[in-house]
């Protein structure tokens, strides 16, 4: 591994493309900034990590019988027969991405 | 019968209108960018992202909204830009759920799923407010 020494306000380039910047040192915290483009995904470690090893149990190679959820829930509104995409999932169009925020 | 379920949505799907592209994949299936979302009648509001990649796999998904009313996952910006979301109605949310045996079934909050309904790309992204969600939640089962 590659070990620099950097001060708050520095930064490294990568690749030529993306750029992690020191932004802030606050004890043992550290504010880093990065630019990188679109198709570079960034995440944090430990969450990315949680989230891949969820997907890899909630894979299912049948179709297992379903459980069903109980009433207090609202029930769904749509769909018949098996129908693709969009006209599907019945999503309240309030939420789902609410605000934006970096 | 199962074989029937399975190769109409592969059918359907070669027309190439309902093909679901998730670019980066989902966490942990980097390569498999094609989907196809299915929902079977008696299974609401359960739907089936298929691979399209010949495998059959797939996952089940659930729109959160139904199981977390107050499921509020803040978007980064680089994410709403990416999917070229410019208001939440054009965003089809849709959540993992794990089923964990003995009828019991956990949805993962952490990781929704969003796709631009008119375009079809999604994108698993990681909310900026991921800390307050958990990774399974427990469905209301009956």
């Amino acid at each position: 591994m590659l070990i620099l020494s950097r001060k708050a306000g520095e930064s490294i380039v990568i690749d030529g493309r993306i750029v992690v910047k020191i932004v802030r040192v606050e004890g043992d915290m550290i504010k880093l900034g990065i630019d990188a483009p679109a198709d570079v995904p960034v995440h944090r470690q430990e969450v990315y990590e949680e989230i891949q090893k969820n997907n890899r149990e909630a894979l299912n190679q049948s179709r297992p019988k379903l459980p069903r959820l109980s009433a207090n829930k609202p029930p769904p509104k749509s769909p018949a027969a098996a129908a693709p995409v969009a006209a599907a999932a019945p999503v309240k169009p309030k939420a789902g991405i609410p605000t934006t925020r970096k | 019968m199962k074989t029937l379920e399975i190769i109409e949505p592969e059918k359907r799907a070669v027309s190439g209108e309902n093909v679901i592209q998730l670019p980066f994949g989902l966490l942990g299936f980097e390569t498999v960018k094609n989907y196809v979302l299915l929902s079977n009648p008696g299974e609401e509001p359960f739907m089936w992202l298929q691979m399209l990649d010949g495998t059959h796999q797939s996952f089940l998904v659930v729109s959160p909204f139904l199981v977390s009313p107050e499921y509020q996952p803040d978007i980064a910006t680089e994410d709403t830009g990416f999917l070229g979301l410019s208001s939440p109605a054009d965003a089809l949310v849709v959540n993992i759920v794990t089923l964990r045996g003995g009828g019991q079934a956990t949805v993962n909050l952490k990781g929704p799923i969003v796709i631009n309904r008119h375009t079809l790309i999604g994108k698993q992204v990681i909310p900026n407010n991921v800390a307050e969600f958990t990774l399974r939640h427990p469905l209301p089962v009956a």
